[in-house]
């Protein structure tokens, strides 16, 4: 199929426009016109077999013409609305410059960029927790402004309906658990150390990280995409317009439910991780459910309980606090609000093993 | 170009429950013009564009756009039909997360083949059509103010070369210098390009400054038709009071 023809009359080149111009055959048309070898000097074009033309095919030929240096000596031919289609594409057309610079890939400047932006957020999320603090001690001299019913339904949210997901990890942790220890304290003879193990490892470490992580993953990503969303619709401002402040009404109600929460999640991981352990230690260990729990009371100190219960609280402060940060600070585009949820996730989990391990050090040295 | 009207509507009958939004709507719109369809709010005017598109089902009736009835097509007919038909939606629905270029760019590189050279001026050139500034095409939809977020959304809309071109609402929010700079885009665009573009509006300017016919919706059914100055004369209470706010 030929769309095109270079004729010579006289001294005069003629570009003959055959057949159908539209933007679904503009690949052929464009090859063709390449290799038609369009001299640089004025072109006539001629446009009486031409059936149609639009704009992007307009383009092509325009383009084709100026990267081959000719330039149109006059239209013959052409009826009246392809004439008016080359006249929108020419006048409108650019000069090529490129509109979008695009950088290249440079790896130092790519680090450097990473560690301002890690500076930025760790500096984004003082101002947020000093904020926060902030509205937190003017709730203590007003207590009436607290919202009850949000705190409620958060609570609700955060504590009530993650107890299923939370008893069932822990108790199947706890089982893992003492049987792993057990398989190698039988070797000694020391069965009844698998009871310590699990209920001061499962109490100080596994079950406030354990709780922590599940809670990162479904409260501080619904806190995020909550927010995000109230700020992509404006429903944040408008609570600004209206005089109340967003930190009272949502954030505060959020981060005090999940400190709330969070031990008593912890104490419910807890709970299920001896509850595991001691459903396998009977078969497995022949120490029975009596002996188990005679042992725990005799070994378990309180003060493992609650190290536990406290970084509880703590790493609930820290996710809900990451979490609302997050979805306050969202972009104003849809993607935006996943690659915040996914960020808080990730943030909520590096920061609560961050804390542990500085716990596990502090603690180590007040010898608690 | 065939004489044949670019869209036949014959009897629509919408209902969402047991409210009645269409009773039986007929109208044509030429090729190469401007029709508008206006209404009261909740007269179902965006319902039936959504319908003339293929978004929506009417509950019974026959659409025909460019020959093709959409609502007995195949799947394939329907979206052979889609490449040739843009739509604007009334607050641009533009790709948050892309920029101007590259939501221009998505229906080239989805549907048509474009050759890699000629993608960026193609698309430079349909932003520039859609009459914003070249500095636009780098700039993120939130960055844009609500002129220029149409007008961006009217250049996604005409990528694809398209014959027929819908807008919802074009003119609303915007000021009316503003909107009277984008009626002249759409009368640019019927005139040199001979796109034929149907407009859901409110906005009397529009309707009395670059419409050439008018369909008017009231009670579920059409109540006039025809040129604007038809469409003045018909005696309607609800034309009357819509008609009354303009010195005529």
């Amino acid at each position: 199929m030929s769309y095109s023809q270079l004729q010579h009359e006289q001294d005069d080149a003629v570009l003959l426009l055959t057949g159908q111009w539209n933007l679904s055959r503009i690949a052929d048309i464009d090859a063709e016109l390449g290799a038609a070898g369009l001299p640089a000097s004025p072109i006539t074009l001629d446009g009486t077999r031409l059936q149609a033309l639009d704009t992007a095919t307009a383009l092509a030929l325009l383009m084709r013409l100026a990267a081959a240096g000719a330039t149109i000596a006059g239209l013959s031919g052409l009826n009246r609305s392809h004439e008016r289609v080359i006249e929108a594409v020419r006048s409108r057309m650019d000069d090529g410059a490129p509109g979008l610079r695009r950088t290249g890939h440079r790896p130092l400047a790519a680090l450097g960029a990473a560690a301002v932006k890690l500076g930025w957020k760790l500096h984004c999320h003082l101002e947020f927790l000093g904020r926060c603090v902030a509205a937190l001690g003017e709730l203590a001299r007003h207590p009436g402004r607290l919202r009850w019913k949000e705190l409620a339904a958060q609570l609700q949210h955060v504590c009530l309906e993650a107890i299923p997901v939370v008893a069932l990890v822990t108790f199947l942790i706890g089982m893992v658990l003492a049987y792993l220890f057990g398989m190698q304290a039988e070797k000694y003879g020391a069965s009844i150390f698998v009871v310590d193990a699990v209920a001061i490892g499962a109490s100080r470490e596994i079950s406030p990280l354990l709780v922590a992580v599940i809670m990162a993953g479904r409260s501080g990503s619904a806190f995020t995409a909550q927010l995000g969303t109230m700020r992509l619709t404006e429903e944040i401002d408008a609570l600004r317009t209206l005089g109340l402040s967003p930190m009272q009404v949502l954030v505060l109600p959020r981060v005090l439910a999940s400190v709330v929460a969070l031990p008593l999640l912890v104490f419910v991981g807890d709970v299920a991780a001896l509850a595991g352990a001691m459903a396998i230690s009977d078969p497995l260990l022949d120490i029975s459910a009596l002996t188990f729990i005679g042992r725990v009371d005799s070994q378990l100190a309180f003060r493992h309980v609650a190290v536990g219960l406290a970084k509880g609280a703590i790493f609930g402060a820290a996710i809900a606090l990451i979490g609302c940060r997050a979805g306050m600070t969202v972009g104003r585009d849809a993607r935006s609000i996943g690659s915040s949820t996914t960020s808080t996730v990730v943030q909520g989990i590096v920061w609560v093993i961050l804390l542990d391990a500085l716990f596990a050090v502090l603690l180590q040295e007040l010898g608690i | 170009m065939s004489a044949a009207a670019a869209i036949e509507i014959d009897s629509v009958v919408t209902r969402f429950g047991a409210q009645k939004v269409h009773d039986s709507v007929s109208f044509r719109v030429p090729r190469g013009e401007i029709v508008a369809v206006i209404g009261g709010s909740g007269s179902g005017k965006s319902v039936l564009l959504r319908e003339i598109i293929g978004l929506l089902r009417p509950a019974a009736g026959r659409i025909s756009v460019l020959g093709t009835d959409v609502w007995r097509a195949s799947e394939e007919e329907l979206a052979r039909l889609r490449r040739r038909f843009g739509m604007m939606f009334q607050d641009g629905a533009l790709f948050s997360s892309l920029s101007v270029f590259d939501n221009v760019a998505t229906p080239l590189i989805e549907q048509a083949r474009v050759p890699a050279h000629l993608l960026a001026p193609l698309v430079r050139l349909r932003i520039a059509l859609a009459g914003l500034p070249p500095e636009a095409a780098a700039k993120m939809p939130s960055e844009l103010s609500g002129g220029m977020r149409k007008r961006a959304a009217v250049a996604r809309a005409l990528a694809l070369e398209p014959e027929l071109l819908f807008l919802d609402e074009p003119t609303s929010g915007l000021d009316p210098v503003t909107a009277r700079a984008f009626d002249r885009l759409l009368r640019f665009l019927a005139d040199e390009l001979g796109l034929t573009i149907v407009v859901v509006t409110h906005d009397l300017d529009t309707l009395l400054g670059i419409v050439d016919r008018a369909v008017v919706l009231a009670g579920g059914t059409v109540i006039a038709e025809g040129t604007v100055q038809d469409v003045m004369r018909v005696d309607h209470p609800w034309l009357r009071s819509y008609f009354a706010n303009h010195g005529t």
